[in-house]
């Protein structure tokens, strides 16, 4: 009874997601959860008849892509939270037909990397690696998995600096699924900000031309804008890097606090020798 | 912060070169060649009866972490030559473990009739004698009930040194136990009717040993009845229940009977939580550790989340919990280790980590434990992208773990995630490090993948990682050694920027296999930022030219390095001063002294006043004569 009730709002819920209807299906989803919640099925427990988990499953999936869409990170992430118990489900509990496993966790870790949390990138790509080896020598599915391979190429580049390839994958059509578009701005303002700092370190002048190409902007007029946000120089059609202006005073004000700290060492080892002695 | 470490091993050498690796190095080369090995291991099997100086309990936990790390290394395919070395260390440890046979008893029995009642002296002659015809059953026998005295002693005099003997013993005690031994001693030790003898015996399969052994006993000698009464009329304390529980355990692991030990296991823990005696504390601990040991072999292995693995956490935690009430730190610290290795078995890393920071892990734990908890600490923090604490944790497990060749694994397995992590520090590991005997042959991937790293090989390192895919997995540091791809482009380039003084962006990008120029540029951009290189780039012209490196003596770091040393030499000192045992009330016994010092001082000095008058008296005689 409350399963075809549940059924026919998914339905909806997936009309709505399809035309784009984002506040109508959010709408739709909080019923959803409250028939899920009836059913018992919204943590799986071991009385939870695979039929209910199938579709706990698929409305918080939906519920995390409609978040997504929403642009609402904290509520997708609740919804990746709470489909974690039911991921971990075996296979014999739960058949894996249906499941948007990888693309709901692709899209998390794509979440984490834009937010900068490569610690928890990474603790969440260790447990994928052992569940995968763990399933029984399935080992190349991860790594042909389209949608974990995303985030993971995109942190190798962004840790080896091949800011280029970032910027080829994350247009529209390299991105494997349409949510995934929606982290492109977050990942072109992140790299174009790690390009601007290298520049400032690497360069002494760089031609207002050739800076279109290297910080991926459209126009040289965007150009003039981001080098005034940043605060660098623009005079006779090249951006000088203010460099080095912070180097002469330091000096002298760093061998004082060294003087400070050798001294402090020397009367540390003084006293424990004391101690020892 | 890598620039540092880079320019201070490299130009910094005559003073860097002592640095950590090569400190470990300079240390655990002695003790870990096959022929010092041996003979400290004899000394360790002859001293283990004698005397408690050296650190506690070696050969138990050894054989303990060898069973728990030392899975993943004895099937890793470490083929030949690993393989003839455990059996040349199953031969040493044969030829040790004869010897010292007879010299153990010998010296057991010696201080057994030095310090214990006569009746024990008599009881173990008695048994020699018949020991001789029917050697090594009997020897078992004994040096089971041999324990049980200790254990007495311990609950009387509140002195856990002497269950910590007894535990040490169950390593020696361990290859020769048999269903037969320990229906014996159970038999012996208990009356018929009673439940823990029933549900021992029932785990080793001799569930009739009293109706047999019963009639065979009071068949044959009344002497020997008379006593085995005399001993069942005897309370019999829980510590000998749970050490003859322990000695199940032990046997059923080394039967591989996982499903009984397990069963086995949930009973004795059970029992063991209704008991509250602070004696029984390091054997707690020891039955804890088992009991985890049996579920984990269980199937389903553990990242499945139905693993029985994963359902003892609730126990475990409720060990943990009681055991931190009761200030039962041995109990606490193995308890603590086995929850962070249950948790890292299913990758649950969050959790591990929550419970490192909710917890206090004892410091009062053998130095094993701290070993084992050091090291899974040094995992978590490595995944979590902490390299310099995961070194630091990790520099300590190796150095703390066991010496013993039993102990192979575990010292294997923290050395193979600190190379790693030293790679990821931008750290080259020494040389030296792959060339120890135990390590040579299971470090050789890692030697190679050093090797690639060093001169910044992309092929090379990718092939690497290609070849020994299924040997990186199963030590779970597959994807940490993915990381290391862009170290390797780091070193590459740096190596560029050492050797040209200008070199084009195109050549850059040929040398490393890279795919584009544009690639090869922001890649160099990154490396000056990271502060990996000293140089800068010409877009115009597609260049990076190089900056003349400037005299490391002039800046900071040779201090730091130092001060850095010279706080670790100090550590070391406070460290080795606070692992000193000092004898309970010896201050007292000071205090006495001092008073009775004084007290004699004054009775001097009494005397010496008298003495005056009569030093005077004698000189007067002297100057009268």
């Amino acid at each position: 009874m409350a399963e075809q009730e549940l059924s026919s709002l998914l339905k909806q819920i997936h009309q709505t997601v399809g035309s784009h209807d984002y506040e109508k299906s959010q709408t739709l989803l909080s019923k959803a959860k409250l028939a899920l919640l009836s059913l018992n099925a919204l943590v799986p427990s071991p009385t939870t008849s695979a039929s209910s988990l199938a579709l706990a499953r698929e409305t918080l999936e939906l519920g995390a892509i409609v978040s997504i869409r929403r642009q609402d990170p904290e509520s997708f992430t609740r919804y990746v939270q709470q489909l974690q118990p039911i991921y971990d489900l075996p296979s014999d509990v739960l058949s894996q037909e249906g499941s948007n496993q990888s693309r709901i966790t692709g899209l998390y870790l794509l979440l984490l990397l834009s937010q900068g949390d490569y610690a928890g990138f990474h603790t969440v790509l260790e447990s994928l690696e052992t569940a995968v080896v763990s399933n029984g020598g399935s080992q190349q599915s991860l790594e042909h998995d389209v949608f974990i391979q995303y985030p993971v190429k995109l942190e190798q580049w962004l840790m080896e600096g091949s800011y280029d390839r970032v910027w080829a994958a994350t247009k529209s059509e390299r991105v494997p699924s349409e949510e995934y578009g929606v982290f492109s701005d977050v990942l072109v303002g992140t790299i174009r900000s790690e390009i601007a700092s290298c520049s400032e370190k690497a360069y002494p002048s760089l031609p207002i031309s050739n800076a279109k190409n290297l910080f991926f902007l459209e126009s040289e007029g965007s150009v003039i804008d981001f080098a005034n946000a940043r605060g660098w120089i623009v005079q006779d059609g090249r951006i000088f890097f203010p460099l080095a202006a912070e180097q002469g005073p330091r000096n002298e004000k760093e061998i004082l606090a060294t003087s400070g700290t050798v001294i402090e060492n020397t009367l540390g080892y003084a006293r424990e020798l004391e101690m020892i002695v | 912060m890598v620039n540092t470490r880079r320019s201070n091993r490299d130009e910094s050498s005559p003073a860097a070169n002592g640095d950590s690796p090569s400190n470990t190095q300079d240390k655990s080369t002695p003790t870990r060649s096959p022929s010092t090995r041996s003979k400290t291991a004899a000394m360790k099997k002859g001293a283990s009866g004698q005397s408690d100086n050296g650190s506690p309990r070696p050969n138990g936990v050894g054989a303990g972490a060898k069973g728990s790390t030392q899975n993943e290394d004895v099937n890793m395919g470490d083929s030949a030559p690993n393989e003839q070395q455990k059996g040349k260390d199953g031969d040493e440890e044969m030829t040790v473990v004869v010897p010292p046979a007879k010299g153990s008893k010998l010296s057991e029995q010696g201080k057994d009739n030095g310090d214990d009642v006569a009746m024990e002296g008599a009881d173990e002659l008695d048994t020699e004698k018949s020991g001789e015809s029917e050697d090594p059953e009997a020897k078992t026998i004994l040096d089971i009930k041999n324990s049980f005295p200790l254990l007495e002693r311990a609950v009387a005099q509140f002195d856990s040194r002497f269950t910590l003997r007894v535990l040490r013993s169950i390593s020696s005690i361990r290859k020769r136990i048999s269903p037969d031994v320990l229906a014996k001693v159970i038999v012996e030790t208990y009356t018929s009717n009673h439940p823990t003898a029933k549900t021992l015996l029932a785990a080793v399969g001799k569930e009739d040993a009293f109706s047999g052994e019963q009639q065979v006993v009071e068949m044959e000698v009344d002497a020997e009845k008379g006593q085995s009464q005399a001993k069942s009329t005897k309370e019999i304390i829980p510590e000998i229940d749970i050490f003859l529980s322990i000695l199940v355990q032990v046997y059923l692991l080394d039967k591989k009977e996982f499903d009984l030990g397990a069963k086995f296991s949930n009973h004795l823990v059970d029992k063991l939580r209704t008991l509250n005696r602070r004696s029984l504390d390091s054997l707690s601990a020891r039955v804890y550790f088992y009991y985890s040991l049996f579920h984990e072999e269980l199937k389903p292995y553990p990242p499945s989340p139905l693993a029985p693995a994963i359902s003892i956490r609730q126990q475990l935690l409720a060990a943990l919990r009681t055991s931190v009430l009761r200030k039962d730190q041995d109990t606490q610290a193995t308890v603590t280790t086995l929850l962070l290795r249950n948790y890292l078995s299913a990758s649950h890393i969050s959790q591990a980590d929550l419970l490192v920071s909710q917890t206090q892990f004892p410091p009062a734990a053998s130095s094993n434990q701290v070993a084992r908890y050091l090291y899974y600490l040094g995992r978590i923090r490595a995944i979590q992208l902490s390299y310099t604490e995961a070194h630091e944790h990790l520099v300590g497990a190796s150095r703390k773990s066991p010496s013993s060749a039993t102990a192979a694994g575990f010292y294997q397995a923290s050395m193979k995630l600190l190379v790693i992590v030293e790679l990821l520090m931008g750290d080259i590991p020494d040389r030296a490090i792959f060339r120890q005997p135990s390590l040579e042959h299971a470090l050789q991937p890692y030697f190679l993948l050093v090797q690639a790293v060093r001169v910044g090989d992309l092929e090379g390192f990718l092939k690497v990682v290609q070849v020994h895919n299924s040997t990186f997995r199963r030590d779970g540091n597959y994807t940490l050694i993915l990381r290391l791809r862009q170290n390797v482009i780091k070193t590459g380039v740096r190596m560029m920027s050492l050797s040209y003084s200008r070199i084009s962006l195109r050549d850059i990008c040929l040398r490393l296999g890279l795919e584009s120029e544009e690639s090869a540029e922001y890649i160099v951009a990154k490396a000056i930022r990271d502060g990996v290189i000293e140089a800068t780039l010409d877009h115009e012209k597609g260049f990076m030219k190089s900056k003349d490196v400037g005299d490391v003596y002039a800046t900071r770091e040779p201090g730091e390095a130092f001060h850095e040393r010279i706080r670790a030499c100090l550590a070391l000192h406070d460290e080795s001063v606070k692992a000193m045992r000092f004898p309970m009330n010896q201050h007292r016994l000071e205090l006495k002294n001092a008073q009775e010092a004084r007290e004699r001082e004054r009775e001097l000095a009494k005397e010496i006043q008298e003495g005056d008058i009569d030093d005077d008296d004698a000189g007067g005689d002297f100057d009268g004569i």
